[in-house]
């Protein structure tokens, strides 16, 4: 009788390790966990853009802790929480969600007493096709190529929102490079800025932007839409809630909407899409030689971007007049990655000269930025989908 | 002047809805049909018979219900599409499938005339009037189980038969191709192995974009810019003070700077009363200390 409980409560035992994590642990787990600790590290630590780290970092110790299948836990086991919140990625919901509340917390001033400070945002869009040729050279297929090179948009929605669309099981590690390395932008962007230009070119004062009418802030949106959505339709989702959003900001009578779509409402997407990108890098998908290629190809990107940006201005200042020209350390700011970049060029200028505060003039293409490489993914999404 | 912006907008609308609805079944093309069926598809009621299939070749749904199919031009409205079937909504790019047998009793999708006695197929919108789709029956060329269609679905004229052919196999309600399309990435990767062609042709439609934007908002700051002086030489005409629109925006930020600092300093420096008294309170009641609001209520029975 005695023997026969014993032996009961261990089966019960046996059966109940089976379930643990540390029955099913693997050392891709482990890998991945350590990946997650090192992303909340350098967000509390180091303060690399902690609002998506963190999400990031736990959603990849959550994604990776080990169980047993068919327990409906997993983000990939159909049914389970975690699942149903990963549709958001999958379906291409959040992303056009955080572009509402990044339009309506964008003030695009610089860009409208500016507006020839768009064509930066054009010219960096040059990372996403850059990466796109090389991914190509790999051997990846188009629709794998043209995910990964919008990593060079620098654009973490943007990111996902295409690569859900072209290449769902490459979400993952499209979505922690992009962030990833828009964490990096102050590391990655000043030697290629410092590189590309010369030592009088840094010194560029600019004219400082004017003051901006209410009626042209409104007009932005309306006008920016209709004419980006009339030329790319496949980019409506993300630039229609861009838009909508800076128009709920500008229009001065929806303040309230304004304040919740970017606040309440982007930090509740923030927080599902940060978790479930996180957790949608379980080892056994994740490590993989295409999750290195794809980290690769996204340095590349940034690179290419960054040095169109710049390029792209010392170009444009040969067909400007002395006083009226731009300061080529601007031009990294057109790789969108709101509002760091525009950070890097401010303080890269100062570097140069303590009283040229770059800040406000880096500001048009970055907000250019997001414009543009939301319309190259429409393209994107447009030929290949 | 509203009431007759409103009465305008009321007839535009009013112009404009048959004409929007017109146009979507414009998109609906005849695509392929049987006129002898003797060993072929077969319908619900196991009678085999001829049939008619037309495509939506748009990319939006639209709704046959009132259109009309006939074989007779004379007599265009010869079978009206029932209006009240959600079945008569066809998705993008999908066919539906008609019986020509005769029997509209049978329901929707059975016309009452058949293809053995006609000389053509006429398709016709909802208005009873405007012909979208017609084909004659090569009749001679057609033999029994045979169909005729066109090469690729809604492709060829609308009237003559350039694009259409006498089918291999019969394809009712499916591609007449008979193969999947080629995925467009596919399409692609055969034609520009490197992205050269991807890049270029995406790098302009981006520039295009934003350029666009740049002259439109180079055009509408132009403008303001002009206004502002215009409201400025008026204010400076009316009060005789210095007009202010050339003030650069450093300008205003250092005003509004020195004025913060101002404001700020006014705080730190308050002039403030450094004596300290205890002074009796000149209101005796407060709520704080009322019996009523401390006390419990007797119960009430």
């Amino acid at each position: 009788m005695d023997k026969g409980i014993f032996s009961l409560l261990a089966e019960n035992l046996q059966h109940f390790v089976q379930y643990t994590g540390f029955a099913n642990v693997t050392f891709g787990h482990i890998i991945m966990i350590c990946i997650g600790l090192a992303f909340i590290y350098l967000a509390i630590k180091k303060e690399w853009e902690p609002m998506l780290l963190v999400p990031i970092g736990f959603g990849i110790i959550v994604g990776n802790i080990p169980f047993f299948p068919g327990l409906q836990i997993g983000v990939y086991e159909q049914g389970s929480v975690l699942n149903i919140l990963y549709q958001g990625v999958i379906q291409g919901w959040y992303p056009p969600l955080i572009f509402l509340g990044i339009g309506a917390m964008t003030d695009f001033s610089a860009l409208i007493s500016n507006p020839k400070l768009l064509l930066i945002g054009a010219a960096a869009q040059l990372g996403i096709f850059g990466a796109y040729a090389i991914a190509l050279l790999m051997g990846f297929s188009p629709s794998d190529a043209a995910a990964i090179g919008i990593i060079g948009g620098a654009d973490g929605p943007t990111a996902i929102f295409l690569s859900s669309r072209l290449a769902p099981s490459l979400v993952g590690a499209i979505a922690v490079s992009a962030y990833s390395y828009m964490a990096l932008v102050p590391v990655i962007q000043p030697p290629v800025m410092k590189l590309f230009t010369t030592s009088k070119e840094r010194l560029i004062r600019m004219k400082a932007p004017r003051a901006v009418s209410q009626l042209e802030k409104i007009l932005f949106p309306i006008i920016g839409f209709l004419l980006t959505c009339f030329i790319v339709p496949s980019g409506l989702p993300l630039l229609g809630m861009l838009f909508f959003g800076n128009l709920l900001k500008e229009s001065g009578v929806t303040r309230r909407l304004a304040e919740t779509a970017r606040g309440p409402l982007i930090d509740v997407i923030t927080i599902l899409i940060g978790l479930t990108v996180g957790a949608s890098t379980q080892a056994d998908k994740f490590l993989q030689l295409t999750s290195v290629y794809i980290f690769i190809l996204g340095a590349a990107s940034f690179v290419i971007a960054t040095a169109g940006g710049v390029l792209f201005v010392k170009f444009f200042n040969l067909f400007l007049k002395e006083g009226n020209k731009i300061n080529p350390l601007i031009g990294n700011a057109g790789v969108s990655a709101v509002p760091d970049s525009a950070r890097v060029s401010n303080l890269v200028g100062l570097e140069y000269d303590k009283t040229n505060y770059l800040l406000m003039h880096a500001m048009g293409p970055n907000v250019a930025g997001v414009i543009g490489s939301a319309v190259a993914a429409g393209i994107l999404l447009g030929f290949l989908s | 002047m509203k009431k007759l912006f409103k009465i305008f907008l009321l007839l535009g609308f009013l112009v404009a809805g048959p004409g929007l609805n017109a146009q979507s079944q414009n998109d609906m093309r005849l695509n392929e049909f049987l006129v002898i069926n003797t060993d072929d598809f077969e319908d619900d009621f196991g009678h085999k018979g001829g049939w008619i299939e037309l495509f939506n070749s748009s990319y939006g749904t639209v709704n046959i219900g009132g259109c009309y199919l006939t074989n007779d031009p004379a007599n265009l409205t010869k079978y009206v599409i029932p209006k009240a079937d959600v079945l008569t909504k066809i998705s993008p790019r999908q066919h539906i499938l008609f019986w020509a047998d005769n029997q509209p009793f049978r329901g929707t999708f059975h016309i009452n005339f058949s293809l053995e006695d006609s000389k053509e197929i006429i398709f016709v919108a909802s208005d009873g009037k405007t012909i979208i789709d017609r084909v004659a029956i090569p009749v001679e060329k057609l033999d029994t189980n045979v169909s005729y269609g066109r090469l690729l679905d809604g492709e060829g004229d609308l009237i003559g038969h350039e694009g259409w052919q006498i089918m291999e196999r019969t394809s009712p309600s499916t591609n007449n191709a008979g193969v999947d399309e080629v995925p467009p990435a596919v399409i692609i990767k055969q034609i520009d192995p490197f992205g050269v062609i991807m890049a270029i042709t995406a790098m302009s439609v981006v520039f295009l974009a934003l350029i666009l934007l740049y002259v439109v908002f180079k055009q509408i700051g132009k403008y303001n810019i002009k206004k502002s002086r215009e409201r400025s030489e008026v204010a400076t005409a009316l009060t005789g003070k210095p007009k202010v629109a050339n003030v650069s925006a450093e300008i205003y930020a250092a005003i509004a700077t020195a004025l913060h600092a101002y404001n700020q300093d006014s705080e730190a420096h308050d002039i403030e009363n450094t004596i300290l008294t205890i002074n009796k309170v000149t209101r005796n009641y407060s709520p704080w200390s009322s019996k009523i609001y401390t006390l419990r209520e007797t119960p009430q029975k």
